[in-house]
């Protein structure tokens, strides 16, 4: 409990400290939101000096940002300044979208690394020559040119699968989604697939291994038992740095398969000086990485009690 | 009614030349004009559609910000509200101005103007269409919270009252031609007065209410839009073919083009040729239609001091310049060198006029040798003009790329500075933003058929004056004070003749509409009143 109660004080702390930054930079760089609250073409003195007050952009960056904290503080994140609309309202669907994205990615991530990894490691010779060199080039490959490759192949050339679009419903969704996580995961996998190998591999050269196997124990038994298990450490350490980096990394995936995204609508924001949108995404990517690592300190634990006892 | 139907004979003409351009590869489509210079073959409508269809898939450039009449200034934003919302006049697609929600627009007095509002319009609510609708949805643009991104067309307003049941008077503080035709385009769009009081109103969740051939049905943020016939729509003769239209915003152009190569997505409008432009025009899923437009391909100026600052400078640079390279390279053979700002499709009224003034002016072949000795009386500068490029935007890359070897060929430094494309609307807006940039590149339009429109731009202290360009400020005032058209053009010829000698902006290339369709459907308008027109009640299956 005191453990959990630490982490969210933390939580707290994190998360004004990145908001207040966000915004001051924001607020540092050139160029105003009124090009997108005017237009190109008009605006009268009297309109610019109308539209100035009512969304407050001449008040002091400090009352902004107090006003700001006190309507978050109550769940009211604002209205975006260039659609003029709630931003939670525009948060919410791009923010499932997302999660599945995330989550489908991991799960390739997890799945995919962790086979290749065990099969490079426990297998060895020509299984792990393969190995390594398959990872070698998805770690090599930008994710946008996997997933145009993909696009031409899957999706134009053998219309297996949707060009874009997040789709609608459970089933299809997994459709829509397959590509694009498929294109997120692959250097993540890789990486994982070689972290994996390389733990298998020392684990299996370990003194208590060498003994197992002298007792005569399984060998299914002893990779389960003491193989896997200490080898797994290092493993959830990447998967939830990995997963962490996805949610960043989705920018560019959203953006090939014209996905609704948080990232597309927080890059977009930063560029529009929607500074509402801005700092409610920060607020979730920010608490979405602190509770990451919370979910992977509880791995931790679970694997080997003895590293929560200190 | 003044309706101007297309004769079948027409139409299906079109239908067949249509047919075998499909055939045709890109570089057949061109003839070649004078200087190398693509002549293109531009239309107006499509193929008439043979049968009505469930649903059509569009994608629309970018996300819109909002389908409230007035913000909605721009691409994306207007292809949907034209079919939703109507506007007093209406816009054709050949460009003719025709009655809309007003039976007749009468002119009373030179500061006057009375319309006349059509009987038995009803709202998608039901509720009739009345003066006061049509009075607070223009009163609106004269609010300043409002922030309306109509404001040019309304500077010259006084008052704007429902006179009648179904009358409504504007009265102007100076005469203006102006304002009258932008009743037809989306500035003069009515939403119910009720409805428009709504906080939300335009927004995702506040959608509008107005009374035209579809009506708003959800709009799924980051995702899609949805309209929906309406079955009620007083203008039988525009029917909509389709029962439902589903835009999405596919913003990434290799994106979009391989949604509509594979069919997935049945449509779109391009105002820029998209990078796999040839990949559409081979594409055997569907066809390209090159529009009539009012948009064209500029370099705006912004120096008040330097080089740029001298119209001779500027003369010298636009002399040089080979615009048919322009328009082979950038724009893929799909845009046609001008010599004016405003082109042909302008010219509403006394088309006679206009060709003859157009054709006395210097063709629009480069010619190095005046240029060089126009740079000379100039003193032969020796500062840095500077361009500043959109980023990201192939066009502006390479367009600009070429008026800086061609101003190397003169002995001009030229250099260019990309600003992000996010920001780039900046420029149009603050003056701050233009520091130190000498001219920006813009695909610019005009709303009506009259190249006043364009010109009137250049009224001393317009805000998109950006150099405070003077010479033809007292002409522009009499211009759109001039209600007879014979007066009228006079003026706006000599207007065109000063501007398009001093160059205060730089024409470059007339821009066509690019539409593509799927083979799966057809009867879309494929010129540029699309932004006004409903343009796709004929939408419907091939």
């Amino acid at each position: 409990m005191r453990f959990l109660a630490k982490r969210l004080a933390g939580l707290i702390v994190v998360l004004l400290v990145a908001s207040f930054l966000v915004y001051g930079l924001l607020y540092l760089v050139p160029g105003g939101p009124m090009a997108f609250l005017l237009g190109n073409r008009s605006g009268t003195p009297e309109q610019v000096a109308a539209i100035r007050a009512q969304y407050h952009l001449d008040d002091p960056f400090l009352l902004r940002y107090a006003a700001w904290l006190r309507d978050a503080v109550t769940g009211d994140f604002g209205t975006s300044l260039v659609y003029r609309q709630d931003v939670s309202a525009l948060m919410a669907s791009r923010a499932t979208t997302t999660a599945f994205l995330v989550v489908y990615a991991t799960l390739l991530i997890v799945a995919g690394g962790v086979a290749m990894g065990l099969l490079a490691g426990l297998r060895g010779g020509k299984a792990d020559g393969a190995v390594s060199l398959i990872s070698s080039v998805f770690l090599a490959t930008p994710p946008f040119v996997i997933g145009v490759i993909l696009v031409i192949v899957f999706a134009l050339g053998l219309g297996w699968f949707p060009v874009f679009g997040p789709g609608n419903g459970f089933g299809d969704r997994i459709h829509h989604l397959t590509l694009p996580a498929i294109t997120l995961s692959l250097a993540s996998a890789a990486f994982l697939a070689r972290i994996t190998r390389a733990s298998v591999s020392e684990e299996l050269g370990r003194e208590h291994v060498e003994t197992a196997r002298s007792r005569g124990l399984a060998e299914g038994h002893i990779v389960r038992r003491h193989v896997l298990r200490n080898a797994a450490i290092p493993v959830v350490t990447v998967v939830g740095l990995n997963v962490a980096g996805l949610i960043a990394g989705s920018v560019v995936v959203e953006s090939i398969f014209a996905l609704d995204g948080l990232g597309s609508l927080f890059v977009r924001a930063i560029l529009q000086r929607d500074f509402a949108i801005v700092q409610a995404v920060v607020l979730v990517l920010v608490t979405a990485f602190v509770l990451i690592n919370l979910v992977v300190d509880l791995c931790y634990s679970a694997l080997d009690p003895r590293l929560s006892r200190q | 009614m003044i309706r101007r139907a297309i004769p079948v004979a027409t139409a299906l003409a079109l239908a067949l030349t249509a047919c075998g351009q499909q055939a045709a590869s890109p570089q057949q489509q061109q003839q070649q004009g004078a200087g190398g210079a693509p002549k293109l073959e531009l239309r107006t409508v499509t193929a008439p559609a043979t049968g009505e269809l469930d649903k059509v898939t569009w994608n629309l450039p970018y996300e819109p910000q909002t389908v409230d009449p007035i913000r909605s200034f721009n691409y994306a934003e207007n292809t949907v509200l034209a079919n939703m919302c109507e506007s007093l006049l209406r816009l054709t697609p050949e460009f003719g101005i025709e009655p809309g929600l007003a039976e007749k627009a009468d002119n009373p007095s030179p500061t006057t103007w009375v319309y006349t509002i059509r009987d038995g319009v009803k709202f998608w609510d039901g509720t009739p269409l009345t003066a006061e609708d049509v009075a607070a949805s223009l009163n609106r643009h004269l609010d300043p919270a409002l922030g309306t991104w109509w404001g040019d067309y309304f500077h010259t307003v006084e008052s704007i009252k429902a006179t009648g049941p179904m009358q409504v008077t504007v009265t102007l503080k100076q005469p203006d031609v102006l304002f009258n035709q932008a009743m037809a385009s989306a500035a003069g769009a009515i939403v119910s007065a009720e409805y428009a009081k709504k906080k939300d109103l335009g927004s995702p969740t506040g959608g509008v209410m107005c009374t035209g051939p579809y009506k708003y049905e959800s709009w799924k943020s980051g995702d899609s839009l949805t309209i929906k016939r309406n079955d009620a729509y007083w203008d039988t003769a525009l029917r909509p073919k389709t029962k439902e239209l589903v835009f999405r915003f596919i913003a990434d152009e290799t994106t979009a083009v391989n949604a509509l190569r594979s069919g997935e997505v049945d449509g779109q409008y391009f105002y820029l040729p998209p990078a796999g432009l040839g990949q559409l025009q081979q594409s055997t899923t569907g066809s390209v239609t090159l529009g009539k437009s009012l948009t064209f391909w500029t370099l705006l100026g912004a120096a008040k001091t330097g080089p740029y600052a001298d119209p001779k400078v500027r003369q010298a640079l636009s002399l040089a310049l080979d615009r048919a390279a322009i328009s082979k390279v950038v724009f893929q053979g799909t845009a046609v060198p001008q010599r004016t700002l405003a082109g042909a499709e302008y010219w509403g009224y006394q088309r006679d006029a206009f060709q003859k003034a157009y054709d006395a002016l210097p063709p629009e072949t480069p010619d190095l040798a005046k240029a060089k000795q126009l740079l000379t009386e100039a003193g032969s500068p020796t500062q840095t003009i500077t361009i500043g490029i959109q980023g990201s935007s192939a066009v502006h890359e390479q367009t600009a790329n070429l008026i800086k070897a061609t101003g190397e060929a003169l002995g001009l430094k030229i250099e260019i500075k990309v600003i992000p494309v996010e920001q780039y609307g900046n420029l149009y807006s603050d003056p701050k933003a233009r520091e130190g940039i000498d001219a920006f590149f813009s695909t610019w339009y005009g709303n009506v058929p009259d190249p006043l429109d364009i010109y009137t731009v250049f009224l001393a202290g317009s805000r998109t004056n950006f150099n405070d360009y003077a010479a033809v400020d007292a002409d522009i005032k009499k211009a759109r004070a001039a209600y007879d058209e014979t007066e009228r053009a006079a003026l706006v010829t000599t207007i065109q003749q000063k501007v398009t000698a001093d160059v205060p902006w730089m024409p470059l290339n007339n821009l066509p509409v690019i539409l593509y369709m799927n083979k799966r459907v057809t009867g879309a308008v494929a010129s540029f009143p699309y932004l006004y027109y409903p343009w796709a009640a004929g939408l419907g299956a091939a």
